[in-house]
């Protein structure tokens, strides 16, 4: 599978609340921008939220970047959030549902993963954490929700 | 930045929840809503969703502690205009709210809150009828059979 990378590619530096909703509306807008439906770009501004507010709360700042990939004519948005914080020292506990060290529901990375189409999380304590994910834009029934709004 | 606005519509506490809320803004709506509720003595703090296209778990937590906050003040929270969208992206998430109600509209959430005083007064209505509460010096007098019986009807209906 050859994916293409496009020249959208956005950083967004994640140091606090305000980054976090900085996040939120550009990738939005990018959804928007390449005709997401309105469900999918829910879904995928909520995945971001919860990796954003993930690195304030565990990692105190972090960058996420946002890009758009097409494979032919299949695109999707890819979200990487990156931090060099604490670490996390076990993947598979932190991505049950509930599990929680911190402020939230314990839903953020279970919740994330359950909501994107790929999910991939790498993490080394004492060095840092990242978070791939993307969502594909489902082309079935997109044009004619897209013509609606 | 977006404001909310709290408003008092009979006994509830009608408060629109603005898109993009930061943390710490959140925080303070949240005691915002604390305070409107001991102001207005409401009974239902109704948190106007339609604006919002994200609700994730720290805005679930939000919902969570404001019900539980405003459950010690004798006031219970409604949820409303939520999104289908939204709706969606909630379950997905794995949110479950509990002891919240959740409307449709501000039109469900009169009617909600209206029906539960209702029963709150016939409940009052029965107790004294049992004997408990009744003033007997003053007899059945004491006692508004008229609205009572109103009351009964309309519960019925429901």
């Amino acid at each position: 599978m050859s994916l293409t990378r496009t020249l959208t590619k956005t950083r967004v530096a994640i140091h606090n609340d305000v980054d976090v909703v900085v996040a939120i509306q550009k990738g939005r807008m990018l959804a928007q921008a390449h005709g997401f439906s309105t469900n999918e770009q829910y879904i995928t501004v909520t995945a971001i939220s919860e990796v954003a507010h993930n690195i304030i709360n565990y990692a105190r700042c972090g960058e996420i970047t946002l890009d758009i990939v097409e494979q032919g004519k299949r695109c999707a948005i890819l979200i990487v959030a990156t931090d060099a914080g604490p670490g996390i020292p076990d993947v598979q506990q932190a991505l049950k549902d509930g599990y929680s060290t911190g402020a939230g529901l314990g839903l953020g990375l279970s919740g994330a993963r359950r909501l994107m189409d790929e999910f991939e999380i790498v993490s080394e304590v004492g060095k840092g954490t990242t978070v791939t994910m993307w969502k594909w834009r489902n082309d079935n029934n997109n044009r004619a929700k897209n013509s609606r709004s | 930045m977006e404001t909310s606005t709290i408003q008092k519509l009979e006994n509830l506490l009608l408060v629109s929840v603005p898109r993009d809320l930061m943390d710490d803004e959140v925080l303070r709506l949240r005691r915002q809503v604390v305070r409107e509720i001991r102001k207005y003595h409401s009974r239902w703090v109704m948190l106007d969703f339609s604006a919002v296209d994200i609700c994730d778990s720290f805005f679930g937590r939000f919902i969570q502690s404001t019900a539980d906050m405003v459950g010690l003040m004798g006031a219970d929270v409604i949820v409303s205009g939520l999104q289908d969208a939204v709706v969606e992206t909630m379950i997905e998430l794995g949110m479950t709210l509990e002891n919240i109600r959740a409307v449709l509209d501000l039109d469900d959430a009169l009617a909600l809150s209206r029906t539960v005083q209702r029963t709150e007064m016939y409940t009052q209505g029965m107790k004294a009828l049992n004997g408990h509460d009744i003033d007997w010096d003053n007899g059945w007098d004491a006692l508004d059979m008229d609205s009572l019986h109103r009351d009964t009807h309309a519960i019925a209906e429901v």
